[in-house]
């Protein structure tokens, strides 16, 4: 792809250049080792992104003079200095600034491609109850924003986009409010709870984050479970049930540390399901289920411990008679 | 001070929920004041995920060592711990024993997770160590040997890693492996001065030791 000589005409077909270059170079930045490869692509395909939805937005708000990336600015965009692509574009309009420089001072037009997309996402999920997890949501969310519901070819995922942005923001709710609470304990204003009560207090919270869509939550499960998806949604699990442990307390750096990770992955994951067809008020069935796996997961720990114990003491038993034989037997006696 | 008091916190929280981990902390204070008993972290907070990986994995693959050259001074105290040799294997299993614990707490500090083959690392070292003393107190030094020259040759390129990246940022990082590379180098020549080199077979044993040791840190480092 030659980037010195394609035009930026300001019609469809530039629109679907740009987005096939879009695709393009991020095929080639998947490819590409090099650090050093990846913010120059970065910043072509963003400025091409960025003409194309500025081009095409019906109501953009972004319409104060916001030229399109001409050819100087994105290759100078490239380099590494963001002074230098300041520099050199001083004269163009404000926002004309280095695609690197993310400290917002330049007004609030200006804001990176991910920034987009999690407004995007954002705005889509109030949509959720109405279209499901769909690519039909995230278009009516660009529509809020008043972007063009075009914008939705941003989103290589579709649909899985979505979903993976909204686990992500509920992880990171949950996350916030855990710390907050740790930081509570610390300074000794709160009371801090046993392990099996914070854990149960944490799935839930983190399980009633879905209430809101909990009609269409099978569509987006079946949706994490694509192939493509399974990765990320991974992920975020191990994320989530990380933080849980952590904030609970486990500071273990032995085996029960994938143990304990792994008891939670299972119990978060069959209360999430047996939520999914739960009917009771405010799903107090689901509660109870989470608080018997808990148990469960308690006891088996406890059992454990027991079984360690016992063998120890048999085994000490066992030693004590093996030496009592060899006192008698007169085998003990060094020669 | 919110520091100490998270300090005391997390370790009441972890004397009750995992007794495995952050034991006694007054075995800890005796020891060595300057480094076991500070209250700032050792490491920089991490600027991106890159970093925190490179870290991640580098305490990970040191933790795992430390836990393999403990379980390997277990095996052969099980065997020669009523010999002669055996105060000075339990001198250099303590000094052990200390850099284990400093590992499980910068460990638990930052969130690292430890390595999956843990209890591998655990049947293979134990056996390591009780096969290599039933041949003697010249094969357990011969081990020790082995062990510490491949421990101390990968701290040697940790270090020459931290100080090519940042040795600023690094500091007490640097500081402490330096430390247990000299720990680790003083169990390799107290080895060297008690006859490891007259074990018979030396050489291949002391080959064959360190391609475990070499094969175990590249899988910890993933794992």
């Amino acid at each position: 792809m030659d980037i010195k000589n394609s035009p930026l005409s300001l019609d469809m077909a530039a629109l679907i250049r740009g987005l096939k270059a879009g695709r393009a170079l991020r095929g080639l930045r998947s490819v590409a080792v090099q650090s050093t490869l990846s913010p120059q692509c970065n910043n072509v395909r963003r400025g091409f992104h960025r003409a194309a939805l500025l081009r095409l937005a019906s109501d953009s708000k972004s319409d104060t003079s916001v030229p399109p990336p001409s050819y100087h600015e994105v290759h100078t965009a490239g380099e590494s200095s963001s002074s230098s692509a300041q520099g050199e574009s001083s004269e163009g309009a404000q926002s004309n600034t280095s695609f690197q420089d993310q400290s917002g001072e330049h007004g609030e037009d200006y804001e990176t491609e991910e920034q987009l997309q999690a407004r995007i996402l954002t705005a889509a999920l109030e949509f959720v109850p109405q279209y499901g997890w769909t690519v039909e949501t995230i278009a009516a969310g660009a529509e809020t924003l008043g972007l063009s519901s075009a914008s939705t070819g941003m989103f290589n995922n579709g649909a899985g986009d979505l979903v993976l942005h909204f686990i992500a923001q509920c992880n990171a709710q949950l996350a916030e409010t855990l710390a907050e609470q740790n930081n509570l304990v610390q300074l000794g204003q709160a009371e801090s709870k046993k392990t099996a009560e914070f854990l149960k207090d944490a799935v839930e919270m983190r399980l009633r984050m879905l209430i809101p869509y909990i009609d269409s939550w099978p569509q987006a499960m079946s949706i994490l479970l694509l192939p493509h998806n399974i990765p990320d949604s991974l992920k975020h699990l191990s994320t989530l049930v990380d933080d849980i442990w952590y904030y609970a307390g486990d500071r273990s750096t032995d085996v029960n540390w994938y143990t304990r990770r792994a008891a939670l992955t299972g119990i978060y994951n069959t209360t999430e399901l047996v939520m999914v067809q739960d009917s009771s008020p405010d799903f107090e069935e689901t509660w109870a289920f989470l608080d018997n796996r808990i148990k469960d997961v308690v006891n088996m720990a406890n059992t454990a411990k027991q079984v360690q114990a016992t063998g120890e003491a048999v085994v000490q038993g066992l030693m004590g008679a093996a030496i009592t034989l060899k006192n008698l037997t007169g085998m003990n006696q060094r020669r | 001070m919110q520091r100490a008091a998270k300090c005391a916190l997390r370790l009441d929280l972890s004397r009750a929920f995992c007794p495995s981990s952050v034991r006694n902390c007054p075995a800890i204070n005796k020891v060595n004041d300057t480094v076991l008993c500070r209250r700032y972290s050792v490491l920089p907070p991490p600027r991106d995920k890159e970093e925190k990986a490179m870290l991640d994995s580098m305490l990970r693959v040191d933790h795992a060592g430390e836990y393999g050259a403990n379980r390997i001074y277990a095996g052969q105290m099980a065997v020669l711990g009523r010999t002669q040799t055996g105060p000075l294997i339990q001198h250099m299993w303590d000094q052990e024993k200390m850099h284990l614990e400093k590992f499980d707490e910068i460990l638990g500090e930052h969130r690292v997770r430890p390595t999956l083959l843990l209890p591998l690392w655990n049947i293979a070292g134990f056996a390591l160590g009780a096969c290599t003393a039933l041949l003697g107190k010249e094969g357990a030094m011969a081990c020790t040997v082995a062990v510490e020259e491949s421990i101390s040759e990968h701290y040697n390129s940790q270090i020459r890693t931290l100080m090519e990246t940042d040795p600023e940022r690094y500091t007490e990082l640097l500081q402490l492996i330096k430390e247990f590379r000299d720990d680790e180098i003083e169990h390799h020549d107290t080895g060297l001065e008690h006859d490891a080199e007259s074990v018979p077979g030396y050489f291949l044993l002391k080959t064959a030791i360190q391609a475990g040791c070499k094969a175990a840190i590249y899988i910890s480092q993933r794992i």
